[in-house]
């Protein structure tokens, strides 16, 4: 197969995948007026101090640089909703918690370039690390369980760097399994093909992991 | 055929497997305990497997399993297929398996590699992303060739994460600038 012996099958580096969350809306709040700007992506109103605004992450990163705003922190960026959310992750037999897709590097821009916007950063710090180590690992299990059988792997609520980290390596071990079970599932196969109870399993759903989609201009 | 250039492929099939000759064979000097240029009926000699794939094909020997495959090789991996040294015995296990599959009259092949894998797999490999890089490389002399693509695939993704999550400057300087340009 091309693809065992290929050193560079990482198709994204984590700096892409950090470079398309920043498309995610953020609210900042300006203290300096600037009349509307437009860009490729689209136009981002007037800034009038003290009033809230949408805008892309990257646009707010850049502002913040140039000390023209402050962060409002999302939603989920706050203590109580972290640690609701790692509560849940640590159930025995939990499935995956919805986070935001980009969630990882969302964190670790607003902790760069925004650190005093944010309450309690050192918890929310602490607290987004042990998330992504408890997810990593219930990751991890999850890949434990492929067999010959698996043709296709879903799992909910991954977010976009956690599945670019284990996009290559699923690739080859699925490619693996494929070769290696194949006569075992033919063997299988035959094997109750010939007894009288014919009845095919029904194919397993469709393979996907989340789909982010496509930004509507 | 997809596999040709493949250079694992080729280093698969330079396995030795031996073979047990139907026809005699002049000429050839292939068996080095033999004082003759030839081979006889009923010899018993180890070929490279491409070599005995296409004398296979033409009938003129029969394969058996190579000594990878054999008793010791199968009571260790029942016992515990972690930590069995595939890649001392044969550093291409899976692969050569594989081929040897549809040749020898034994079927139990198939099954022991696909349990080995699957236990392995599971063990060691899974744990390349959580585990800190002494315990999982700790086992990287025990994994074959196949196993060690996997392993690299998921280092290489878990290093460049860790590398990224640690910070640095987001532009780099592009390599071509880095020579000083010496003012003639």
């Amino acid at each position: 197969m091309a693809g065992q012996t290929d050193p560079h099958i990482s198709l994204f580096s984590p700096q892409e995948v950090e470079f398309m969350a920043e498309d995610e809306m953020v609210e900042i709040v300006p203290n300096m007026n600037m009349d509307p700007l437009n860009f490729i992506a689209g136009d981002y109103g007037r800034f009038v101090p003290q009033i809230p605004t949408q805008v892309p992450l990257w646009l707010a990163v850049a502002l913040k640089r140039r000390g023209k705003c402050t962060f409002r922190p999302p939603a989920w960026l706050s203590v109580d909703n972290l640690t609701q959310v790692l509560e849940a992750e640590r159930e025995p037999q939990s499935k995956f918690q919805p986070l935001p897709s980009g969630y990882i590097e969302i964190a670790r821009l607003l902790f760069d370039h925004a650190r005093d916007d944010i309450p309690d950063m050192y918890m929310v710090k602490s607290l987004v690390e042990d998330i992504r180590d408890v997810r990593l690992h219930k990751l991890e299990t999850n890949l434990g369980t492929f067999g010959a059988d698996t043709t296709a792997v879903k799992m909910n609520n991954v977010s976009a760097m956690e599945v670019n980290l284990v996009r290559p390596f699923v690739i080859r071990a699925l490619e693996a399994f494929y070769k290696h079970d194949k006569p075992e599932r033919d063997a299988d196969r035959d094997a109750r093909s010939s007894s009288s109870s014919s009845s095919r399993q029904p194919p397993r759903e469709a393979n996907n992991e989340p789909r982010r989609p496509l930004r509507q201009r | 055929m997809a596999k040709y250039y493949d250079i694992d492929d080729i280093l698969t099939e330079e396995e030795f497997a031996p073979v047990l000759f139907h026809k005699p064979a002049n000429g050839v000097t292939i068996d080095p305990s033999a004082e003759t240029n030839s081979v006889e009926q009923g010899a018993k000699v180890e070929l490279p497997f491409w070599l005995a794939h296409e004398l296979h094909l033409r009938q003129a020997v029969s394969i058996y399993l190579p000594a990878c495959f054999d008793q010791k090789t199968r009571l260790e991996i029942q016992a515990d297929a972690a930590c069995v040294d595939l890649r001392s015995r044969c550093p291409y296990f899976y692969e050569l398996g594989c081929k040897l599959q549809p040749l020898v009259t034994d079927r139990t092949i198939g099954i022991l590699l696909s349990t080995a894998f699957k236990i392995r797999y599971k063990e060691r490999l899974t744990k390349v992303f959580t585990a800190t890089h002494l315990t999982a490389s700790k086992f990287l002399p025990f994994l074959t060739i196949e196993e060690a693509n996997l392993y690299e695939a998921a280092n290489l993704s878990m290093t460049a994460f860790k590398k990224w999550r640690t910070g640095g400057p987001r532009f780099q300087r592009a390599s071509i600038l880095g020579r000083k340009r010496k003012e003639s």
